[in-house]
């Protein structure tokens, strides 16, 4: 459901770019515009990873120099021809992506940044120390393909790369449109939430950094044929941090930035080759940022003490470039600066600016119909109710953090089909068992069965697949994406369809992006959050992120659901209607627990109470049986009961 | 026999090369969760500026160490002020690795400006004659570069664990938030780590210095080498970079020396990858638990 606005724009734009040769014959510009392009195929996936998942890679231009020498070494040492060396170049560098991943996004943190700077390094000694197989230092040279018979030349390899742009342009498109390309915002969004959606955190960031390595790969061996010669020493790490200069200044999670990031980065060098072109641009970029730090600072937009920084900056950089005499010697200093300037001044990109200046929100292309999913129907999915034993079984569990038992032997059972309210005082345990029960803390002792299965030991998103829904006592909503969104990451588990299906929109994808579309839809109706659909789940109030995390949770088709303080925030009418949720939640089939510490919320509702209080449970049972407890009393009023 | 000892022995120097920076990344890495990411062009500068002073100010090399060590001092709060604070307020990790690559490129750049590109030789300060240890041959500045490191870090740990400076790093190490609540200035102390850091990379920079050549581009491979030993030994164990600096280093000049000099840097990879796959909080480290 591409906007008819940006696909017509698209198709002119590419148009456009089919007729370069037509209207110039320089061999020098086509070459020019030629690298660019194959730069944005790069930046496309270099944007999946450090846009859409958040993590950053120093090792892009190693992966672009495998994919240039898969095509190399192919070519000159089997012969293969250019339909089997495009496909291999991308498998081959998607599976050095896969190496490098695998390990390094095992935990989180600097990692992958540490593994693919010193796989970038390392990368580039070994092509150069293995002779027998790259030509070491002396480089390869490889000509134009022959494609059945007829040998491309500099022109018609030109219609060549543009067909890739397009085509992987769409693909890219597609996948980030998908639940793809929704799990690796989720997971950036928030990774907790992700996990206990089903949506592995893990295999989601090695995912998308394999699809970003193949996208590499493929502009890699572009680029051979490109420049028909290929040396070692391209693949640099300064490469590296050019990619992600692009990506930055062009703006993030955009493709228009990308293919933006990619003209500047070509175009960059030429400039800072020449001096007097590079007095002017840094004079006219300091009297702008001064005219343009005025005008913000009268019309009360920021402050002069933010704008002094930039504005200083640039007349700095302007007076150092009539300072300079030769600006070869410091073209990797301006560099630097410039990198600086754009991460805390320009961080949403030259792309992001203009939305910013036009009042745009980064999700205005992804509105969708309200109409759809009227019928509340088929909202819940009723909980396969196989006898009426216990759901869950947790037995004698002990959580510990160095000394301190949060948990301390607990005992619980959850009857199926109930609502069982877990209560006690602040610090007494309760989100920590929730946090047990879901995967994210390994218990220290003691056994949780889940309809006969256990639990211990398995990650979150498998617990979450198994039948375990939660929400949050600090609300983690994916804060970017739209509330729909939201509610389809939960329905991740919906989809069958993996990424082939989602690249070539096969019947298969289609039937099930449209039914998440749908149910996603009257899961809002169901909670009334229906009219908010397309709102960023930011941008709602309170307890309408309680709301939303429970139909994100309820996507999760659970047996059984975790509310974590639902009332906590809402205000009284609102907790009237949570209750009626709630309710119907149970006719369903579903199992709740619910921690709450709106008690009369906890005794309308609840069929049995568990108390705890310093990691034990001091009383169980029936709502008013509990009420009635000399413990509990105690452990709520303090002093003794006597 | 008697080269595999040589080759230990040398490992071991350049091991303890690698464990200091790695120690750099564990001091900030400790207050602030970041690292700097142009922390091999501390010890580059570090060794540049003691170049000039020894052997232009003809300044001997021993009273050149505090000076180097105060030029550190300013150089890692430098970095702090301008790539990481901001970076910190805006939660961004993206914003921190930029910028502290981006001041190492501007740093390597300003040095090859005003040191030249070419390698240049560090005079030794010790005589360059081998000792016999064993019967293999050790060169007495490296005995210098294993006991320099071994009491550089000493001396920052003991900093740490017995004044009261040190028990503020540590306080914000264990809960940011907490110690800020406590009346601790942890934005002084991330900058404070930050320029203890670059302080021992520029320590580490004059120790190596006199045994390799001295120039813009020494310090690049050592800082990431040194990533290696930190993630090999874990981000948070103290004994862990020592022992994964040992064993990257002599499992370096051991692969150069059978194998082939090109690919002495390639087991620095391999092992990281390894380490990684099997535990990933590093030989020594302890997987911490994150709390909700």
């Amino acid at each position: 459901m591409m906007n008819r606005k940006y696909f017509i724009a698209s198709v002119l734009g590419f148009i456009a770019l089919l007729l370069v040769p037509v209207f110039t014959q320089n061999p020098y510009y086509i070459h020019l515009v030629e690298t660019i392009m194959i730069y944005a195929i790069l930046l496309f996936g270099l944007d999946i990873v450090v846009g859409y998942t958040g993590q950053v890679s120093l090792g892009h231009a190693g992966l672009f120099g495998i994919g240039a020498y898969t095509a190399g070494v192919l070519f000159l040492k089997v012969g293969a021809p250019f339909w089997l060396i495009v496909p291999a170049s991308i498998v081959v560098t998607g599976i050095f992506g896969a190496i490098l991943a695998l390990p390094a996004l095992r935990v989180s943190g600097p990692y992958l940044a540490m593994v693919t700077l010193a796989f970038g390094t390392i990368i580039q000694i070994l092509i150069n120390e293995m002779t027998f197989l790259t030509e070491g230092p002396m480089g390869l040279k490889i000509p134009k393909p022959t494609v059945a018979g007829y040998k491309f030349n500099e022109e018609s390899f030109y219609w060549v790369v543009c067909v890739m742009l397009a085509l992987s342009l769409l693909v890219v498109h597609r996948v980030l449109r998908s639940q793809l390309g929704r799990a690796f915002e989720a997971l950036r969004g928030s990774p907790v939430a992700s996990d206990c959606m089903g949506v592995s955190v893990y295999r989601y960031k090695v995912y998308a950094f394999v699809i970003s390595a193949g996208l590499a790969g493929l502009a890699g061996c572009l680029y051979a044929y490109s420049e028909q010669y290929i040396s070692p020493n391209t693949y640099n790490n300064e490469l590296t941090v050019m990619f992600l200069l692009a990506i930055i200044m062009g703006g993030r999670k955009t493709r228009l930035g990308a293919m933006l990031g990619a003209t500047i980065i070509v175009l960059l060098p030429k400039l800072l080759d020449d001096l007097e072109a590079f007095r002017m641009v840094a004079s006219s970029l300091a009297v702008l940022m001064l005219v343009g730090a005025v005008i913000a600072v009268s019309r009360r937009r920021t402050t002069w003490q933010t704008m002094f920084v930039p504005v200083v900056g640039t007349a700095a950089l302007a007076a150092f470039s009539f300072w300079l005499d030769n600006i070869t010697d410091w073209r990797l200093s301006i560099f630097g600066l410039m990198i600086l300037f754009v991460v805390y001044y320009l961080q949403d990109g030259i792309v992001g600016f203009a939305r910013s200046l036009l009042g745009k929100t980064a999700n205005s292309d992804n509105v969708i119909d309200l109409s759809a999913g009227q019928n509340q129907q088929g909202a819940l999915v009723r909980a396969t109710e196989n006898g009426d034993g216990d759901l869950l079984v947790a037995n004698q569990v002990l959580m510990q953090f160095g000394g301190l038992k949060a948990i301390n032997q607990v005992d619980l059972k959850i009857k199926r089909g109930t609502i069982h309210g877990l209560i006690g005082p602040n610090g007494s345990g309760k989100s920590t068992m929730m946090n047990v029960l879901t995967g994210i803390y390994v218990p220290t002792a003691g056994d949780i069965a889940f309809a006969g299965r256990s639990v211990v030991g398995r990650t979150s998103s498998d617990i979450a697949l198994s039948g375990i829904a939660r929400t949050f006592q600090n609300v983690q909503l994916f804060g970017e994406m739209t509330a729909l969104q939201n509610v389809q990451v939960g329905l991740h588990h919906t989809f069958r369809s993996n990424f082939l299906d989602v690249a070539l929109h096969t019947p298969r994808y289609n039937k099930e992006e449209k039914a998440a579309t749908e149910r996603g839809m009257s899961l809002l109706h169901f909670v009334g959050l229906a009219e908010l659909a397309n709102e960023e789940a930011r941008n709602l109030p309170y307890g309408k992120q309680r709301l939303l995390e429970i139909a994100r949770a309820l996507a999760l088709d659970p047996q059984l659901l975790l509310l974590d303080e639902p009332a906590a925030g809402l205000t009284a009418p609102d907790i009237k209607e949570l209750v009626q949720i709630i309710r119907k939640i149970r006719d369903h089939g579903i199992t709740v627990i619910l921690i709450e510490h709106h008690m009369d919320v906890v005794m309308s509702i609840c069929d049995t109470v568990s108390v705890l209080d310093f990691g034990q449970k001091i009383a169980e049972g029936q709502p008013a049986e509990v009420q009635a407890n000399e413990k509990v009393i105690e452990a709520y009023l303090g002093g003794t009961a006597t | 026999m008697e080269i595999l000892l040589q080759l230990v022995y040398s490992g071991i120097a350049l091991g303890m090369i690698y464990a200091v920076i790695a120690f750099g990344y564990q001091l900030t890495f400790a207050t602030s969760d970041t690292l700097n990411f142009g922390q091999g062009e501390a010890l580059m500068l570090g060794a540049l500026v003691a170049l000039t002073l020894v052997d232009r100010l003809g300044l001997n090399y021993w009273l050149a160490i505090p000076l180097v060590g105060v030029f550190g001092l300013f150089q890692g709060a430098l970095v702090e002020r301008i790539g990481v604070r901001p970076a910190i307020k805006i939660k961004s990790e993206f914003g921190w690795i930029m910028s502290t690559i981006a001041l190492g490129i501007i740093f390597k750049n300003v040095a090859e400006n005003i040191w030249g590109r070419d390698d240049l030789k560090f005079p030794s300060p010790l005589p360059e004659s081998p000792l016999k240890i064993m019967g293999a041959n050790v060169l007495p500045m490296e005995l210098l570069v294993i006991g320099g490191a071994l009491l550089m870090m000493l001396a920052v740990e003991f900093f740490n664990r017995k004044t009261i400076y040190g028990k503020a790093v540590v306080a914000t190490f264990n809960d940011r938030d907490a110690a800020k609540l406590m009346g601790i200035n942890t934005g002084l102390v991330i900058t404070f780590s930050y320029a203890l850091s670059s302080l021992t990379a520029s320590f580490a920079g004059m120790l190596i210095a006199p045994l390799t050549l001295t120039g813009a581009t020494m310090g690049a491979v050592l800082g990431l080498k040194a990533f290696a030993v930190a993630i090999i030994g874990g981000l948070t164990s103290g004994m862990g970079i020592i022992v994964g600096g040992i064993i990257l280093g002599i499992a370096e000049t051991t692969t150069g020396f059978y194998l082939s000099t090109g690919y002495k840097d390639v087991p620095g990879l391999v092992l990281l990858l390894l380490v990684l796959a099997v535990k990933p909080a590093g030989l020594f480290g302890k997987s911490a638990i994150k709390k909700v």
